[in-house]
């Protein structure tokens, strides 16, 4: 019995072998080869600023507000922080014009965190009658086009247009009130 | 790329309130499928043995205390890898109540205190991919280059 004991082993360590053959290498020589990745894999987000309106539906829709909406001098900015985004794509499926774009890239290591920004800069329209600037140029000529009688009041920001309409109506009933 | 680390960088795995998704990549980069360890990285199990932080999670202001005691208890040169959406800016948690929002905040609790930190690297993902860790070592290493970089663009109307 106890002759048998290195047969058994040795028979052992052949099988081993003939597995370790037939699998071969399994490592993958990632940083000097092609990394794996799939097409069901998303990686950060593209804003294409040829296409972008700056309407702000993916701002709304971005879970962890990686996508956030700066307005100050006359200019609406889009902030992408890639360092906060979770990679859900759901403002891909909200964006009105398709200017968001996947892509795969997951190679976003850095050492200095501003390289993690990407801004998109917009001109804004400012109100006839107050002056205050409230969209976009181009989120105007969309609205036009997508409902062409909007083109009477649109160049009014929501409140004076509330108060225009308000004092008109307050107008014709007789009264002497003004909406403020 | 850093001019302190010349040899092997050996890494402390350290959760700070992470949903254990990046832990997970973690140890799958150390599997002999991804195999961190041709790139040196060794996982020891004392933050004293360690050149490198591998930090996941946004910090909850609970494991505060232990995170700063662990990044003291590294030798200098010493490093942080922040690991995942969460540690590179608080992620889904950047304004909750209880987390204190990523590793530039514990930067600055750190330069109150007085504890200094050579190097970040930051390493977004959501989580990680093995890959990416893989990236991030390469970089510190100085064998890749990062390929980031600030934007900022103007819409033309």
């Amino acid at each position: 019995m106890s002759e048998d004991k290195p047969a058994t082993s040795r028979s052992t360590i052949l099988k081993a072998l003939e597995i370790a053959l037939k699998t071969g290498r399994v490592t993958r020589k990632y940083p000097f080869a092609e990394p794996l990745i799939t097409d069901e894999f998303r990686g950060r987000i593209e804003i294409d600023e040829e296409k972008c309106i700056g309407c702000g539906a993916c701002v709304l829709a971005c879970p962890p507000n990686a996508l956030e909406l700066i307005e100050e001098n006359g200019q609406r900015m889009i902030k992408y922080f890639i360092g906060r985004c979770i990679y859900c794509w759901r403002c891909i499926d909200v964006c009105p014009v398709n200017a968001i774009r996947g892509t795969r890239d997951f190679e976003l290591a850095t050492d200095n965190i501003d390289d993690l920004v990407d801004i998109v800069v917009h001109d804004m329209v400012k109100c006839s009658s107050c002056g205050s600037a409230f969209m976009t140029i181009r989120q105007k000529i969309y609205v036009i086009k997508k409902a062409p009688l909007t083109e009477n009041y649109i160049d009014k920001d929501p409140k004076c247009r509330r108060e225009k309409t308000l004092n008109a109506l307050l107008k014709r009933r007789g009264g002497v009130m003004k909406y403020e | 790329m850093s001019e302190y680390i010349k040899k092997s960088i050996w890494v402390f795995h350290l959760n700070t309130g992470s949903c254990n998704a990046c832990d997970i990549e973690i140890l799958d980069a150390l599997t002999p499928y991804f195999d961190a360890e041709r790139l040196g990285v060794k996982l020891v199990v004392s933050p004293r043995h360690a050149d490198a932080l591998l930090l996941t999670g946004p910090i909850t202001y609970e494991s505060l205390p232990k995170v700063i005691r662990a990044i003291e208890a590294v030798p200098r040169p010493r490093f942080i890898l922040a690991l995942g959406s969460c540690a590179v800016g608080g992620g889904i948690w950047h304004d909750t109540y209880s987390t204190i929002g990523g590793v530039p905040e514990l930067l600055k609790i750190l330069k109150n205190r007085g504890i200094e930190v050579d190097g970040v690297y930051y390493v977004p993902g959501c989580p990680i991919r093995p890959e990416a860790l893989i990236y991030a070592v390469g970089i510190l290493k100085g064998i890749l280059q990062k390929k980031v970089k600030m934007r900022v663009r103007k819409a033309i109307a």
